[in-house]
């Protein structure tokens, strides 16, 4: 029963921050802060859903010699969890990474600072994925 | 231009060719299709045949593999021998045989297209993980070839996870690093080998007087319990021979077309 509780408010709270990641998603306004709520919000619930997932399994394990199939189960979804611990964070860089060195440039607040010419070796090639400053 | 010419027209009359077979096909979901049609003319269809008996004369649970990989053994080995003949066609249009760009030789001009992006740091990320990711992908493309009797996979699958396995080492990190581990020599020889094994189990059943790709008379030679046993474990090695051509000639079109043949630098 406890069990049933904990993996139902796992895959609760993973189904909020896919959501939080979709509306990240849509309404965000550069290239960078939608990647940033998209891998970030996309791992973490992957991760949470996922748990709740293996948990929900567990209940069913009584007797480990005649429940061993279940087990498999909970770890090839601790498997899952793990590889896409490892993936998704990676593949979110990559794609950071590939717009900085195509050139798309982060929306600044009006009134910041802009730092980016500081640190920035790149060779800026204006796009059209490259709007202005706001 | 001239090539461009004779290239359109060939695919011209290609594709009216194949259009004009499509007419001749039964109607999508037809029920008294010959593949669909349950008995016909008083013996019953091939699909029929297969889904009735496939367990019986093979002992292998996945009718797909088995049908692909025995009763359709011909076809499966030309589909090997269609994909290292695309293999050959990259790899002899593409391929620069100098003697300075051979993949071996001492890189005395540094790389101008070995580009990294914007120094190392940024880089180190996916190329450990991609190192860590690639031997399970393999692991699993593994499990996938061997486990295609009883589980969706086989040879084909298989063999693209492992040839991709080796495009994402050269991807994250440099072709140059990838082809000391899985070098042009070798990626050429596992192709043909790959062939040569299928060839191989379907020339043996000739030895004992028996037709070719006839895997049942295999049951001395494999030392299996019976001629459905020996069915099943030549699938296997069929499926091995498939996943050998596969992998190599999916890393020797990616080295060949990220490169334009010269197999240095490249993406």
């Amino acid at each position: 029963m406890i069990l049933t509780i904990l993996s139902v408010i796992l895959i609760v709270a993973g189904l909020v921050f896919f959501f939080g990641a979709a509306v990240g998603l849509m309404r965000f306004p550069d290239f960078y802060s939608r990647m940033h709520a998209a891998g970030k919000g996309d791992t973490l619930s992957t991760l949470l859903v996922i748990s709740g997932f293996a948990l929900y399994q567990i209940r069913g394990i009584h007797d480990l010699s005649h429940d061993w199939p279940v087990l498999l189960v909970v770890l090839k979804l601790l498997a899952i969890v793990v590889f896409i611990y490892l993936t998704s964070p990676t593949s979110t860089s990559a794609l950071a990474d590939a717009g900085w060195e195509d050139g798309i440039d982060p929306v600044i607040e009006p009134g910041r600072e802009n730092h980016l010419e500081d640190d920035c070796r790149r060779k800026k090639t204006p796009t059209a994925q490259n709007p202005e400053p706001l | 231009m001239k090539a461009k010419i004779f290239a359109s027209i060939a695919v011209a009359i290609t594709g009216a060719v194949l259009l004009y077979a499509v007419s001749d096909f039964p109607r999508f979901g037809d029920p008294r299709s010959p593949a669909n049609a349950g008995v016909e003319g008083g013996s019953p269809s091939a699909s029929l045949y297969y889904i009735e008996n496939t367990y019986r004369d093979t002992k292998v649970p996945n009718l797909v593999t088995a049908i692909l990989a025995d009763y359709r053994g011909y076809d499966t080995m030309f589909e090997t021998v269609v994909i290292l003949t695309a293999g050959m066609s990259i790899f002899a249009i593409l391929r620069v045989l100098r003697r300075d760009d051979a993949p071996g030789a001492p890189a005395s001009a540094p790389d101008s297209s070995d580009h990294s992006i914007d120094g190392d740091h940024h880089r180190i990320i996916v190329a450990t993980t991609c190192r860590i990711a690639a031997p399970l992908i393999q692991i699993f493309a593994l499990y996938v070839v061997a486990h295609g009797h009883h589980s969706p996979g086989g040879g084909f699958q298989g063999g693209v996870m492992l040839g991709a396995s080796f495009i994402l080492l050269a991807l994250s990190g440099s072709l140059r690093d990838t082809l000391v581990r899985f070098s042009e020599q070798q990626y050429l020889r596992l192709a043909f080998i790959g062939i040569l094994i299928y060839a191989g189990f379907g020339f043996l059943p000739l030895w004992v007087g028996r037709n070719f790709l006839d895997y049942g008379a295999l049951s001395g030679l494999l030392m299996t319990s019976g001629e459905e046993m020996a069915r099943s474990h030549s699938m296997l090695g069929v499926e091995i021979g498939v996943a050998m051509t596969v992998m190599s000639i999916m890393f020797a079109i990616f080295a060949n077309l990220s490169t334009r043949g010269r197999l240095h630098g490249g993406l």
